[in-house]
């Protein structure tokens, strides 16, 4: 037992020396507080928004932000604050879900290309060329028209368009690793390709897989926010931002705020995931410290 | 088939070439040779002479492309190496023979416990519980001289000599049959080959292990090695025990090392070096690969290479000069 607490405390004492250096990079902890507080809002949703996301009040239709309506109210009367904290629900279950399922298929992919090499590495790689060679929002869009609008199509086409990078950058770490002394120890232990994939090479790569997954998170709620803004992602009357925005466009000239608050979060939550993910990138690899 | 019942290791000209695109490199060409059980066979030669390779032919490592094994025999307790298929060699690597590599500080992973690395070898090839596997790893650990405590410490946390115990102690976990280290000591300073050697010899006889000891340093074969081959552009050209070697030297390469070596005993104010470089192994001389350095050489060296002689029972010589 005591062997397995020791375990513990030398596994904790990596972590710790990355909150360490982590910690001292002021900008990247205010992005972690942002994502934090953000996080918090979409989970205490129902306690914390004062009105229900859905609820209309024609009376108090397109009103300017009030003690009452600390955001205003768009066309409908309905409160846009509670409208932005639902939507910060939305907006990071896209981010979040479709990020990790496009991640996982482009880890998995990245990991064959680059352990086995050959005719898997052209014929997966090409095909990660031909899908990077197409704008990441054509791409999403083609495929969001492809299967039509809804919240599981759009984390469908935003999880695919996310999958290049990640294929790429888990291929050319693989590459890096595979050559090295220990995994051909490994192998002369008898270790079979699945596990040396596994447990020998991923583990080493890990620090650029988290660092894409954090900056990937951001692109790909921008990325479900301009399908919604589109009208290919979410459909009314789910609170989700792009969406917000695309309906509230037509009153930007009168009612900024309409506009405004679901941008703002956008922008706060992506800026967040930035920052949080380049203070983690400097934190993970000491080597590239400057 | 009565005398090699005790024979574990069983090569017959093993050839493996690696095919690049600049032309074929000769890495080995038809060495054969035998093991008994719980003998040490030291493998010697210049950097490039084909040691490595023809270790890690006999694991099936050679990275394939470009690497590949032309032709030959390797049999390990009767059973062909190569015709094995890939489960088998699954089950063969770690468990019947097992290697040491050459540098422990990139052989072990950084990312994982010494002891999560010794008890996966016991894990892969036996039938044990987590528990048990870790108890075994602990143990093994003490074995090479670490204190079980440090199990749960990364490769970083060690020096170089302990992490070439560790990496002894994945190797012997499983109890093979075959050990096979891949200048296991050049990597660390004197003392601690001193101590590893010291280490390896317990071991060796302990667990009756049979050992390949692949070295350029002919003090270390003494210190460990029963037999001897000496490796030439992928060519044994000279093999036997100790005695027949260090004693009754006859291969002019051979005694070419001997020479190049300073000695206690004798004062002698310069050494006699063999002139020249080994040649490139994508373009070896034709006849003895040896002859564009050879001392001795003989105009017929130059069209036509020796078999394998035996001068005396177990002492084969690969030159013209004693065919």
């Amino acid at each position: 037992m005591s062997n397995k607490n020791k375990k513990e405390a030398a596994k904790q004492s990596q972590l710790h020396e990355v909150w360490r250096r982590l910690k001292k990079n002021r900008l990247a902890i205010f992005g972690l507080c942002v994502l934090l507080l953000i996080i918090l809002l979409a989970l205490t949703a129902d306690i914390i928004s004062p009105y229900p996301y859905d609820y209309q009040d024609y009376s108090a239709a397109k009103e300017f932000p009030s003690f009452k309506h600390l955001f205003g109210t768009d066309n409908y009367g309905r409160d846009i604050l509670s409208r932005v904290i639902y939507g910060a629900r939305i907006s990071l279950q896209i981010g979040f879900i479709s990020l990790s399922t496009g991640a996982l298929a482009g880890c998995i992919l990245g990991a064959i290309a680059g352990y086995f090499g050959g005719a898997f590495d052209t014929v997966i790689m090409r095909f990660t060329d031909i899908l990077m060679s197409i704008p990441k929002t054509i791409l999403a869009i083609a495929i969001a028209t492809t299967l039509g609008p809804g919240l599981t199509n759009a984390m469908i086409a935003v999880s695919i368009s996310s999958i290049p990078n990640f294929a790429r950058v888990v291929r050319a770490s693989t590459l890096t690793v595979k050559d090295q002394e220990f995994v051909e120890a490994a192998v002369s232990i008898g270790a079979g390709n699945f596990r040396i994939i596994f447990r020998h090479i991923f583990p080493n790569i890990l620090a650029p897989i988290i660092v894409q997954a954090t900056l990937g998170v951001g692109t790909a709620i921008i990325l479900a926010a301009s399908l919604s803004f589109l009208g290919l992602g979410i459909e009314p009357p789910t609170p989700e931002w792009g969406a917000m925005l695309s309906a509230a466009r037509a009153f930007i000239r009168d009612e900024w705020y309409m506009v405004m608050f679901p941008g703002l979060a956008i922008m706060l939550t992506v800026l967040g995931l930035n920052l949080f993910g380049d203070g983690l990138r400097d934190a993970l690899d000491p080597k590239l410290k400057t | 088939m009565n005398d090699k019942s005790n024979t574990l290791l069983f090569v017959r000209d093993l050839t493996i070439y690696y095919i690049t695109d600049d032309g074929v490199v000769k890495a080995v060409n038809g060495i054969s040779f035998d093991l008994e059980r719980g003998e040490t066979l030291g493998l010697v030669g210049e950097t490039g002479a084909g040691k490595t390779t023809a270790a890690l032919g006999l694991m099936r490592l050679i990275p394939d492309p470009p690497g590949k094994i032309i032709s030959g025999e390797i049999v390990v307790n009767g059973k062909n190496i190569l015709q094995a298929t890939k489960h088998e060699l699954h089950g063969y690597r770690g468990k019947e023979v097992s290697m040491i590599f050459q540098d422990p500080m990139t052989a072990l992973n950084p990312i994982l416990t010494v002891g999560d690395q010794i008890a996966e070898v016991i894990r892969l090839h036996e039938k044990m519980s987590k528990e048990q596997a870790y108890k075994k790893a602990s143990d093994m650990l003490e074995l090479v001289g670490i204190p079980s405590e440090r199990m749960s410490e990364y490769p970083h946390q060690f020096s170089g000599g302990m992490k070439q115990r560790v990496v002894i102690a994945i190797a012997l976990a499983c109890n093979p049959q075959l050990l096979i280290a891949d200048e296991p000591t050049t990597a660390l300073d004197v003392t601690i080959q001193a101590q590893v050697l010291a280490l390896m010899r317990e071991l060796r006889q302990k667990y009756d292990t049979s050992m390949i000891m692949i070295t350029h340093d002919l003090g270390v074969v003494t210190e460990i090695c029963d037999k001897v081959a000496i490796m030439y552009a992928g060519q044994i050209v000279e093999s036997g025990n100790l005695e027949d070697i260090y004693e009754n030297t006859k291969h002019p390469y051979t005694k070419g090392l001997f020479g190049s070596l300073p000695s206690l005993s004798s004062k002698v104010n310069r050494l006699s070096p063999i002139h020249g470089l080994m040649p490139d192994p994508a373009n070896l001389p034709d006849g003895c690969a040896f002859h564009p350095r050879c001392p001795n050489k003989m105009p017929e060296c130059e069209t036509r290479c020796s078999v394998n002689t035996e001068i005396e029972s177990g002492h084969f010589v690969r030159c013209l000069l004693y065919e």
